[in-house]
């Protein structure tokens, strides 16, 4: 058990023109992770701290938070691991809802514009030729699931678009998580939607406005690294764009 | 001009790529053999004599490809456009996002003019 002064971002915007910080504190068990740490403020000390939290086990991709400026995963970041003020703020490049709550809208509507499902050229009903003969499903290999599952184990906590440096700068960029995704969808052998999404995230002004800063890789809980799957959408849009020199329509159809 | 900017991203791209490979593997290696091993003496400095440098520079492969000016080419060409494309991007984070069309162009049209002189200068040898 040690004491520790847990400095939080306060806004109510009935009452607030900016958000101001307010100090607690809390006496914290050994093996707290920081949203323990909040969680206690809420319980015991002042119920009008708002929080987002579900799981605890970094899965729902609820709790992220900036500790100390970084952008983290609350409930997977140990309270040990900092010294005796610990600086909690809403995530950044986001608009705040209230104290440590964030809008969703923008990121959702990201999220949502790159079509992350399976598009298939034909509808299902009449794709029968290529589904498993046996189990009525599509089939896929050890390898070509390889291809994409890390880029698949993304939970939208939106740390990576806390850390980037062009979010920060061009709001209206599509960002890590949302090009990561539709990328994860472009890789999967059972999807035929490369052609449909190319001007969403592989277009003109999207995919080319990463800076390669590498922050998103950093501070993602997932070890998704956007950052790589960015690269690949770069090296593709390369390639493609060389195929439309040698090829007629660029040899899509 | 930023229009234009965003028409060539995946050229720039490429160059640059390219530019970060070849200015890693490369110009480390330049740096270690002419800014250390020569002036320490654990290089002979007759080794990049301007005989031998002339030589490898003008070398042809199979007699028709004339690798030595292509990897000089290479390398003096690429790493000017890695360079203009990192100063673009570092300084559209530091908040120059407004001005990026102007301050891109003027990079890439210095990379330009290096190149083209670079060019020239290897095919005159």
């Amino acid at each position: 058990m040690v004491e520790k002064t847990i400095i939080i971002t306060r806004f109510d915007p009935d009452r607030d023109e900016k958000p101001r910080k307010q100090e607690y504190t809390v006496p914290c068990e050994d093996s707290w992770k920081v949203l323990d740490a909040v969680n206690f403020i809420k319980d015991e000390i002042d119920a009008t701290v708002s929080h987002r939290w579900s799981c605890r086990m970094a899965v729902c991709g609820s709790c992220g938070m900036m500790v100390n400026g970084e952008p983290k995963l609350t409930c997977k970041t140990a309270l040990s691991d900092y010294d005796d003020r610990v600086d909690i703020e809403p995530l950044a490049n986001f608009p705040i809802v209230r104290d440590l709550v964030v809008e969703l809208d923008g990121f959702m509507h990201k999220f949502e514009s790159v079509k992350p499902w399976i598009i298939r050229a034909k509808e299902q009903a009449e794709d029968k030729a290529s589904l498993h003969p046996e189990k009525d499903t599509f089939g896929q290999s050890t390898e070509e699931l390889g291809n994409f599952k890390q880029f698949s184990m993304c939970i939208n906590c939106m740390l990576c678009y806390s850390a980037c440096p062009v979010v920060a700068n061009e709001p209206d960029f599509l960002g890590p998580a949302a090009i990561a995704l539709g990328h994860r969808y472009n890789l999967d052998s059972r999807d035929e939607g490369a052609e449909e999404r190319h001007d969403i995230f592989r277009g003109e002004g999207t995919v080319f406005s990463c800076s390669y800063a590498n922050e998103c890789s950093e501070v993602c809980p997932k070890n998704v690294d956007p950052a790589a799957a960015i690269n690949q959408a770069k090296f593709g849009t390369v390639i493609d764009w060389a195929k439309g020199l040698v090829l007629p329509r660029g040899g899509t159809k | 001009m930023r229009a234009l900017l965003l028409k060539i991203e995946p050229i720039i791209w490429l160059l640059f790529g390219q530019g970060i490979l070849i200015g890693t593997m490369l110009l480390t290696g330049w740096v270690l053999v002419v800014g250390l091993l020569i002036p320490m003496g654990m290089v002979d400095a007759s080794a990049l004599s301007w005989d031998r440098a002339h030589g490898l520079a003008t070398s042809w492969l199979f007699g028709v490809i004339p690798v030595g000016q292509l990897l000089l080419a290479a390398l003096l060409v690429l790493p000017l456009w890695k360079g203009a494309h990192h100063v673009r991007s570092l300084l559209i984070d530091f908040g120059g996002a407004e001005r990026d069309g102007a301050v891109g162009s003027l990079l890439y049209g210095v990379a330009a003019v290096g190149s083209v002189l670079a060019i020239l200068a290897v095919v005159g040898l």
